[in-house]
């Protein structure tokens, strides 16, 4: 595969991966800020200052996730490599 | 003796670790993250957090 194809399709899967952690994450801070009371129309005063921690440790715990997953998958790929090695001539 | 992934392969392997990225992300903070009295996220909720990650990210 050419290296520009190769860009864009990572672009678009990236793209679609953000609209999934967009999804999720509304939906968990929706859980976790807003009582399903439904007093009123507008969102209290609590419930936006609670949303808006929220958003920022679910975008700090995303980012976090993606180092330790980089992490794990390059430790595998070690391992990958020297089992490789390991089973070579005899 | 290195057997070659499909092009179509890998953009689905790529795709499926983006998808279990996500779900890793929803499970950690569904379950380390309680309460909001700041935007930090806390030292304890970090330990919290590198626990389930270590556990969740390890190969069956």
């Amino acid at each position: 595969m050419d290296p520009l194809r190769a860009q864009q399709l990572a672009a678009e899967l990236e793209v679609e991966m953000m609209a999934d952690m967009y999804n999720r994450m509304t939906s968990a801070c929706h859980r976790k800020c807003v009582p399903p009371h439904y007093k009123e129309a507008e969102l209290s005063k609590g419930e936006s200052v609670c949303l808006d921690r929220c958003v920022s440790k679910y975008l700090d715990i995303h980012e976090r996730m993606g180092k330790k997953l980089t992490e794990l998958s390059m430790q595998d790929e070690e391992l990958m490599k020297r089992m490789q090695q390991g089973s070579g001539p005899v | 003796m290195a057997a070659q992934i499909s092009e179509t392969d890998q953009i689905n392997q790529f795709q499926e670790f983006l998808g279990i990225y996500n779900k890793l992300t929803e499970t950690c903070f569904l379950d380390c993250v309680q309460d909001f009295p700041t935007r930090e996220v806390k030292p304890k909720e970090s330990t919290s957090l590198s626990a389930k990650a270590e556990v969740l990210g390890q190969p069956r």
